[in-house]
């Protein structure tokens, strides 16, 4: 004896299918209900209507029906009404769903540290164009000790008389035009702006990857913690990956390159952001590289299964691997 | 100009190697496609470069539009992308506010396409976008009882089980089925392209289908096949 249910109806039919009973919903439910029934059923639990059933008949073994497969049985169709709420509810579900994946810190840190990536690189442009610019015209204003600094006075001057004034500069041979300076003026202060959202969001990741990666986070920084995760596609991925591809993600073009025409493959990809790896000397960059990667490997799979994170006497650890491998080659390789 | 057009069906105008759809949502396109107006009503190209279904409506040697679903059919569509091909499916199957009464299931594993496909469903009642994948169960309460027409496109090894297992399950007995098929999806491709596809065969035969069509998509979609199969009652 079966117990068959969907959304809507529940049926007991006897091993040959026969219909002992059956148990309709009757009345209005809304998407918002049905989504909540689809849920628990998800959760392999009886609808109301199944729970009713399966009192009266104690002996049927409860089968969602898509789940019991025999398409003969005689269940109690949907009414036209019901599935246009059915589908309704369904699309409900699904931009819930969609939502929830909103939310997963793997996209979260994929968002800020794209955003982060691409304001860095419009502020250094800008920076730069100010600088330039304002260096034509006063070749000696420029402080030279904190570019950000000097926007940020000039940012504040409304007129080239104001400028010469808080700098104590003569005015320019060649006269600038009111509307030139204006521009001038804001981009400096879009400039200093922009430095200030580049350094919340970088807070934000900060925040976010000691708090998602807090042992490669320890390991790397929360930010090279962050790319790493990134470019790994997720932390779960990063957790599965190779410490091999750990080594060289971000060199890929290097790493493809060597596969094609067998040119010596990269040592490090991002992870050359590490000063145990860019401030080493050249000849043991690999080899430091090599080992921080397999630490990274196994400090992600800490994370991803939310183990005991690791602590700065484990750091200590990998600290002194560090310096051993840095003390046993203190000079390069002799080439032969 | 009327003796190379067909239009056997109210929605759907084959003209030359030019496949049109009626727009179900006039005025509206939805990846940029051309559309034109036949006696009033307006008509969306189909692009055989972008859908394998509409390259298989070009290559088949029997009707085209044998390939595709009557109107108001309940559909199940494995691996839906952005929605370019289930676009006009939906034109076919519901039409303007779904007044054949279709029903199509648009299943997709990425959450980029299925926002992209919520959009969709929006402005074309009748069609319905659900996240899961294609592999697992969580979906299959969504359909009631068993689809008319089901298409499977999801690029992945194990096409053919996923595939098999699917339409054994949920395709009515009398159902039409296609499946495509991406080669380089699978690993054993050291074997000639025409064993592999002959050995599909036997194996979609022996699991109680019928194989109408086996087309070739080479020019318009390289190393992908597009098999039609029917379910023997």
């Amino acid at each position: 004896m079966w117990l068959v249910f969907d959304w809507q109806a529940a049926i007991v039919v006897d091993d040959d299918g026969q219909v002992l009973d059956d148990l309709k919903h009757n009345g209005f439910l809304s998407p918002r209900d049905i989504v909540q029934r689809i849920q628990s059923m998800k959760n392999a639990e009886l609808t109301p209507e199944a729970h009713e059933l399966s009192t009266r008949f104690p002996d049927a073994k409860p089968r969602q029906r898509h789940e019991f497969g025999n398409s003969d049985i005689d269940f109690p169709e949907p009414t036209k009404e019901q599935t246009l709420q059915f589908d309704e509810a369904l699309i409900l579900q699904t931009t819930m769903e969609i939502q929830d994946e909103s939310g997963h810190p793997d996209r979260r840190m994929e968002h800020l540290l794209r955003l982060s990536d691409e304001l860095r690189s419009s502020q250094i442009t800008l920076e730069n164009r100010c600088i330039e610019w304002i260096g034509d015209v006063f070749p000696y204003a420029q402080s030279t000790s904190n570019r950000l600094d000097f926007l940020r006075k000039v940012a504040t001057c409304e007129t080239i008389e104001s400028f010469c004034s808080t700098f104590d500069v003569e005015a320019p041979t060649q006269d600038v035009p009111q509307n030139e300076w204006k521009i001038m003026a804001s981009t400096a202060k879009q400039a200093v702006q922009e430095k200030a959202d580049v350094d919340r969001i970088e807070h934000a990741i900060r925040e976010l990857s000691n708090q998602y990666l807090p042992s490669v986070s320890l390991l790397l920084g929360p930010l090279l913690a962050a790319r790493m995760c990134v470019e790994a596609h997720g932390r779960e991925r990063l957790s599965k990956l190779p410490s091999g591809t750990i080594q060289v993600l971000g060199a890929e073009k290097a790493f493809f390159h060597h596969l094609k025409t067998g040119s010596p493959p990269p040592k490090h990809g991002h992870i050359f952001m590490h000063p145990w790896i860019s401030h080493s000397p050249k000849w043991v960059r690999g080899k430091i590289s090599r080992m921080l990667a397999a630490k990274v490997s196994i400090a992600a799979k800490i994370d991803a299964f939310e183990g005991e994170p690791w602590t700065d006497e484990d750091l200590e650890k990998i600290t002194r691997r560090v310096e051993t491998i840095r003390n046993t080659r203190r000079k390069p390789k002799r080439k032969r | 100009m009327s003796n190379h057009r067909e239009t056997n069906k109210e929605c759907l105008l084959i003209e030359k190697s030019t496949i049109w759809t009626m727009n179900a949502t006039p005025g509206k396109r939805v990846y940029g496609e051309k559309t034109r107006r036949f006696s009033s009503q307006e008509f969306r190209k189909w692009d055989p470069y972008r859908s394998k279904i509409a390259a298989g409506m070009l290559r088949t040697q029997h009707d085209p539009q044998n390939l595709l679903p009557p109107h108001g059919a309940q559909v199940l569509y494995l691996g839906a992308g952005h929605g370019t091909t289930i676009s006009h499916i939906h034109d076919i199957v519901c039409g303007e506010a779904n007044k054949f009464g279709g029903r199509i299931i648009g299943i997709d594993i990425s959450p980029r396409c299925i926002r992209d496909l919520l959009g969709l469903a929006k402005v074309r009642p009748g069609f319905i976008p659900v996240l899961a994948d294609a592999r697992k169960s969580t979906w299959e309460h969504t359909i009631n009882g068993q689809v008319d027409w089901l298409f499977q496109d999801v690029s992945q090894t194990g096409q053919l089980d996923i595939f098999l297992d699917v339409t054994s399950k949920h395709l009515k007995p009398s159902g039409r089925a296609l499946f495509s098929f991406k080669m380089a999806s699978e690993r054993w491709s050291d074997e000639a392209k025409t064993t592999q596809i002959e050995a599909m065969e036997k194996r979609i035969a022996s699991s109680g289908f019928d194989c109408d069509e086996i087309l070739d998509l080479q020019g318009f979609e390289d190393e992908h096949f597009l098999f039609v199969i029917s379910k023997i009652v």
